[in-house]
């Protein structure tokens, strides 16, 4: 997931980290809730394991039946806003996301299994992938039969043309990965290349070459292991060539999953039926058992949890995408087991941090102590509670792969929430004390509570802070300029894809250091920068992970340019005639390829 | 007449144009970038520099203004295509036509207000009348007490309450749910019903407050005194003479609330979680969409003034004193 | 000066033979702050083809009186005792109806202002046919030809035209005018004048009072003409009731009250009456004092804190203890004795109006 720039996306996140009261101190539940909590550490561990990349047979459809399935039936969704792209190559968020699991398909998608293991296999590929020059060179062979809804059969014209027009103009709000591993960092690939609409140019066979119908080939000036992951991505969802409407495709794309657009009104409801063009049998991940999603916006999360938690009429149908158990409506959710059954929760990708800017807070002891001394607990509280988050010891969440809990070199583990008497004898040591701070939040209820907890632990180890508030709608844009002015703010950060790829190079890459850079910190460190670039070209993604996890540690321990503080997680809940339901790691939301309804 | 709403039509004219940029020039001297939320991850002065390009934003205010207000009367062409007139822009946020969107949302806006309208101006004035008819008696005493009451419920907490009981507790209602009249009337009502009710409940505090008010003055006025004099009947009098006086201040808050609820009852909207105009303004402005700001606040804006020509029109209908001035 | 202590044939309560006879006419409101007794114990008799004058300051009672006559004070909050004859027929405690019947009917009312008397939303013609509608069952047009008629009676130019006027298209007068058509336009045998050239302008009052004689010698009404101004009473009155505090004070023909006045109130207005003859120089002597509180009048004489002469009644402080009464026929309500009053009136206030 990316760093949350656009209002779904925010909204997402909000929804995220909003969670939960706390019940901690409620004992008649405290049994059950530490099970709970037990399985959800469980499903941490399988989301952290490294990612199979999966051959031929384990990229066959059709998908295993999940079990008690039926089919038919219309499934509700209440959501609070409307998708911001419905064009595949726009789609960054998580929203959008879901949606394209159900409208879309790539190269390679995830298949997970009920553990949440998961492994990238191909989707519209007959595998995940075959690498070859070191990883430089990969090549993907179509399978056979993937139609559009228009019965178009999907061929290597229209994987070329998927990638092609991501460099066009329109196209802004979509990952970027491939297109710069293809042409260039930066915005350096808009410039190597304008995108098929333009002179009807291609990107020469060197890039991308299609030597027959059904074979692509990508050629990269370096290794990039990480392909198959970067392809499953929504943003690398397939558009047939020759119906690309381009600008106007953001409101009528066309459908290769099993769902297609029925009627969209922009900002009020997407209604999506059954693709009849698509078939099970190329589809190794996906089920279809109901017959089509009516999607509603403008539901806040209030909202969705009274409508589904009352579960009357077309409620019991009800799922939720994006939203979250609102805190207002946790207490009757969490105490009412009929209801609990109905939900479902995992640990979301994000990662929350307290950055320090490394231009100013200089003294590694001082960021030690701010550290040491962030109250976890009554921060991620504040956002949520038991069900929202929980204190974090790592700057990679418990769903990247090389994720280890026993790395906590800040003592969340024993204090939770924060230990002041150890921050006030590093501040001693480095002399700071009354030291002025500048602790900048985005002026929304959640962040300025946050923020007084914040600034009392730090004012008690001795230092002087600043509390500045900042316009939640240019947050990120103030704090990615360079010269920001501030010292400490928190931001949060997921990645792309279950690797230490998509969150250690685009938060510590000191030569990526730029105006609306997502290096916050300005970590600018010889052996992080050379270490990303060796990591980068390891092809054996178990190697890969355990070498990022080290390198974390390395950021963590030797330099601290940000404190972790906590980790978000997603608790949701659904009408009491859905079936199939479960937590889907890669959307971190009820994965939408496996509902079904009862009756 | 004639000249009448010429002159005014023509002064409504530039009061638009006037508000059309106010709200354009302000929107620009906020310090915020409608294309940051179109920049995804990475997102780079020079990946910014294509977005407001693409925009349209790269242009100078002035020459984009103009682009927009020449839209409104003669169309435009866009990337995702011809934008005929009346043409309010394409929106930043999704790469609809904003007049396309705005049309699809009206038709609930419409509902609700006319609707909530027939429920409290039936509702609030007859309760005034027969409190002003039957001032300092108990149902007067109760009247005004309910409505004094009523009128200091807002409907972000009346709205949730009634939903609290009425749909998520008992399940006696369904949830509001904007359904086309011309689909399914029965639908329609029920899906509107608890807006219209929540709605009505606090402008009908209004309307009954005003309505007694009025009436009660006009009741003093001499002329009444004067058409009782005559012999008529009181009923004659309460009817004629003194409701005919209290209509100006009842149309002067009609046509406001008109207005206001077309131009979108947000607060009722987002309650609800309907989709209508107010929604709309709101979420233009969470998502910097320029054009569909600029869309709403024109249609709103014109509302307000076709209101204001036709409350004056109604003026010189009711009082002849205006008509001949 | 012989005729100051002639006796004229006061129109005095005598008998119940007159059109218009009230007796003890006792008006009390219930306020927040406590009764308020508008009038108390009012008598006074009106024959048809007469005008009776009332004079006194505003809040005297004057105009509660005319209300209570024509039964349209508020019902809920006002008491009324005491009887009011019209024609034989009594009006305090008669139904809605009867008196819905009576009113604009046999007896009229003419408003002190036009402007807001008149409803400015309906024209003229409408305004002064919608009683002989009523009253008369006359068709639409009928009554419209009748407010025509009765438009070019008070002098109105062009009726036929100025019938669709709405009353702010009018002059003052005109609407005065206009008013004048609308009460008399059923003939009442009744007609209350409350205040009905104040709003007007000098010569404008003056047509408009030779309007009203020349109509009362036409429809022979009877009149009650309310005023504060002297001169207009001595212009159309036949009768004079002075009153204050709620009670009538003095009692007379025109003559005898404006040329031998008996009470010290009504010397006070007499004094405070501008004359065309008087030397500039000379000040008028406007009455010191202000009227007193009917929540709380004073006692004994209502009169006595702003009264010149109560050093001149026998008995110690008798005019603050002992209310005086009004008896029958020429009178007025004074402890002072016929000479003393006589005396003052020669020796003190005569010399004050020359």
């Amino acid at each position: 997931m990316s760093i949350i720039r656009s209002r779904t996306a925010q909204v997402a996140v909000v929804a995220a980290t909003a969670g939960a009261l706390a019940l901690t101190g409620c004992s008649s539940n405290s049994n059950s809730n530490a099970k709970e909590k037990t399985k959800t550490k469980q499903d941490a561990a399988s989301q952290a394991k490294a990612v199979v990349f999966g051959d031929a047979a384990a990229s066959t459809g059709p998908a295993a039946a999940v079990a008690g399935a039926r089919s038919g039936g219309t499934a509700t969704v209440y959501q609070e806003d409307d998708f911001s792209h419905l064009d595949p190559g726009q789609i960054y968020v998580s929203d959008g996301g879901l949606l394209s699991k159900l409208l879309f398909r790539g190269l390679t998608t995830y298949k997970e299994d009920a553990k949440g293991n998961q492994t990238v296999v191909g989707d519209v590929a007959t595998d995940s992938g075959k690498m070859s020059d070191g990883g430089k060179t990969w090549t993907y062979t179509l399978k056979s039969g993937v139609k559009d809804e228009t019965g178009h059969e999907i061929n290597s014209a229209d994987i070329r043309h998927s990638i092609e027009r991501l460099y066009a103009p329109f196209i802004t709000d979509g990952p970027v990965y491939i297109q710069q591993w293809l042409s260039g960092g930066g915005t350096a690939y808009r410039k190597a290349y304008a995108g098929p609409f333009k002179g009807n140019k291609h990107l020469p066979d060197s890039v991308l070459a299609t030597p027959d119908d059904k074979t692509v080939v990508f050629h990269f000036k370096d290794a990039q292991p990480d392909l198959p992951q970067a392809l499953a991505m929504a943003g690398y969802s397939i558009v047939p060539e020759k119906t690309d409407t381009q600008a106007k495709y953001d409101t009528k794309p066309v459908a290769i999953g099993p769902y297609k657009i029925a009627e969209y009104k922009s900002g009020k409801s997407l209604k999506i039926v059954r693709n009849t063009n698509w078939d099970e049998k190329t589809d190794a991940t996906r089920h279809a058992y109901v017959d089509g999603f009516n999607i509603e916006y403008n539901h806040d999360k209030d909202d969705q949890t009274k409508t589904i938690l009352a579960d009357r009429g077309e409620a019991k149908n009800a799922i939720m995408f994006t939203g979250q158990v609102a805190t207002n409506e946790l207490k009757d959710v969490v105490q009412d087991p009929a209801a609990m059954k109905r939900t479902v929760q995992g640990y979301a990708p994000y990662v929350w941090q307290l950055n320090f800017n490394m231009d100013r807070v200089k003294d590694k002891r001082v960021r030690d102590a701010i550290a040491l001394a962030m109250p976890s607990t009554a921060v991620y509280k504040a956002d949520g509670g038991a069900y929202g988050g929980e204190p974090a010891s790592s700057l990679l969440s418990p769903t990247t792969p090389g994720f280890d809990a026993s790395i906590d070199p800040f003592n969340r583990g024993k204090k939770p929430n924060g230990d002041i008497a150890a921050a006030k004898k590093l501040i001693d040591e480095a002399g700071a004390k009354g030291m002025k701070l500048v602790y900048a939040y985005a002026n929304t209820p959640v962040r300025q509570q946050q923020a007084v907890l914040i600034a009392d632990a730090l004012n008690k180890i001795g230092l002087d802070i600043q509390k500045k508030e900042i316009d939640s709608a240019t947050w990120y844009e103030q704090m990615g300029k360079v010269k920001n002015g501030l010292d400490l703010y928190m931001t949060g950060w997921g990645q792309d894809w279950p690797s230490g790829n998509t969150v250690i190079p685009p938060s510590f890459d000191g030569t990526q250091i730029q105006d609306g850079s997502s290096n916050y910190s300005h970590t600018n460190d010889a052996h992080v920068n050379s270490e990303i670039l060796r990591i980068q070209k390891i092809t054996d993604a178990a190697a890969a992970a355990k070498e990022w996890a080290k390198l974390s540690q390395y950021i963590t321990e030797k330099i601290n340019p940000a404190a972790p503080i906590y980790y978000t997680k997603v608790f949701q809940i659904a009408g009491s005639n859905v079936g199939g339901l479960r937590y889907s790691t890669v959307t971190s939301y009820t994965d939408v390829t496996q509902i079904f309804l009862k009756k | 007449m004639l000249r009448f709403l010429l002159r005014r039509s023509s002064g409504a004219i530039l009061i638009l144009v006037l508000i059309s940029a106010f709200t354009f020039f302000m929107f620009f001297a906020i310090p915020q970038d409608p294309a940051m939320l179109a920049c995804g991850k990475n997102c780079s002065p020079d990946a910014l520099a294509i977005i407001h390009k693409n925009l349209g934003l790269d242009k100078p205010v002035l020459v984009q203004y103009w682009n927009y207000m020449y839209g409104i009367f003669a169309g435009r062409n866009f990337d995702v295509g011809h934008c005929s007139a009346p043409c309010f822009g394409v929106s930043f946020n999704n790469q609809q036509m904003v007049w396309d969107t705005i049309k699809d949302r009206f038709p609930l806006t419409l509902s609700l207000t006319a609707g909530g309208l027939i429920v409290f101006l039936t509702g609030g004035l007859s309760a005034g009348l027969i409190a002003a008819a039957k001032r300092g008696t108990w149902l007067d005493k109760v009247f005004s007490g309910v409505s004094l009451v009523m009128s200091s419920f807002q409907i972000y907490f009346l709205g949730p309450v009634v939903l609290g009981i009425f749909v998520y507790s008992t399940g006696w209602l369904s949830k509001p749910k904007y359904v086309p009249f011309t689909e399914d009337l029965a639908k329609w009502f029920m899906g509107l019903l608890i807006p219209w009710l929540v709605m009505a409940t606090i402008f009908t505090a209004n309307y009954t407050r005003i309505a007694r008010s009025s009436m009660i003055e006009q009741l003093q006025e001499e002329h009444v005194r004067a058409a009782r004099a005559k012999g008529m009947g009181a009923r004659y009098v309460f009817m004629r003479y003194a409701w005919r006086g209290s209509l100006i201040p009842i149309a002067t808050l009609v046509g406001m609330d008109i207005a206001a609820l077309l131009g979108g009852g947000m607060v009722t909207e987002l309650v609800f979680s309907l989709n209508g105009i107010g929604r709309l303004a709101r979420d233009s402005v969470v998502d910097k969409d320029l054009p569909t700001l600029m869309g709403v606040m024109l249609i709103s804006a014109a509302f307000i003034l076709i209101m204001n020509v036709l409350v004056d029109a109604l003026y010189a209908v009711i009082d002849p004193r205006v008509r001949l001035a | 000066m012989t005729t100051l202590t002639q006796t004229e044939d006061a129109k005095a309560p005598t008998g119940s033979d007159a059109f218009l006879s009230v007796r003890d006419l006792r008006v009390q409101f219930s306020t927040e702050d406590g009764i308020v007794k508008a009038v108390d114990g009012l008598s006074f008799d009106l024959e048809r083809g007469k005008t009776l004058g009332i004079v006194g300051e505003s809040g005297s009672g004057k105009s509660v009186t005319n209300l209570s006559i024509l039964g349209l004070h508020n019902r809920k909050a006002t008491s009324v005792e005491g009887s009011m004859m019209l024609d034989g027929q009594e009006l305090n405690g008669a139904s809605e109806r009867d008196l819905e019947q009576l009113r604009g009917n046999k007896m009229a009312m003419i408003f002190q202002d036009s402007l807001t008397a008149l409803s400015p939303y309906y024209t003229v013609g409408r305004q002064i046919s919608e009683p002989f509608r009523k009253h008369t069952g006359a068709s639409k047009g009928e009554s419209r030809a009748r407010a025509i008629e009765m438009l070019g009676k008070v002098g109105i130019p062009d009726p036929k035209n100025r019938v669709d006027d709405y009353p702010h298209q009018f002059s003052g007068g005109m609407r005065q005018r206009a008013m004048i058509a609308m009460s008399l336009v059923c003939n009442p045998e009744l007609l209350i004048a409350d205040e009905p050239t104040t709003a007007l302008d000098v010569t404008v009052q003056a047509q408009i009072l030779d309007l009203l004689k020349d109509l009362q010698q036409e429809f022979g009404s009877a009149i009650i003409m309310i005023t504060h101004d002297l001169g207009v009473v001595a212009n159309m009155a036949d009768d004079l009731l002075v009153m204050y505090a709620g009670r009538a004070v003095e009692r007379g023909s025109v003559r005898e009250v404006l040329k031998a006045g008996q009470h010290p109130y009504t010397w006070g207005l007499l004094g405070s009456m501008p004359r065309l003859s008087a030397d500039v120089n000379e000040p008028l002597r406007p009455i010191p004092g202000s009227p007193p509180s009917l929540l709380n009048p004073p006692s004994g004489c209502a009169f006595h804190p702003r009264c010149e002469f109560p050093s001149l009644v026998a008995g110690d402080g008798k005019c603050s203890t002992l209310r005086p009464e009004l008896p029958t026929g020429r009178a007025a309500a004074c402890h002072l004795t016929a000479e003393q009053k006589q005396q003052v009136f020669i020796e003190t206030i005569q010399p004050r109006l020359v």
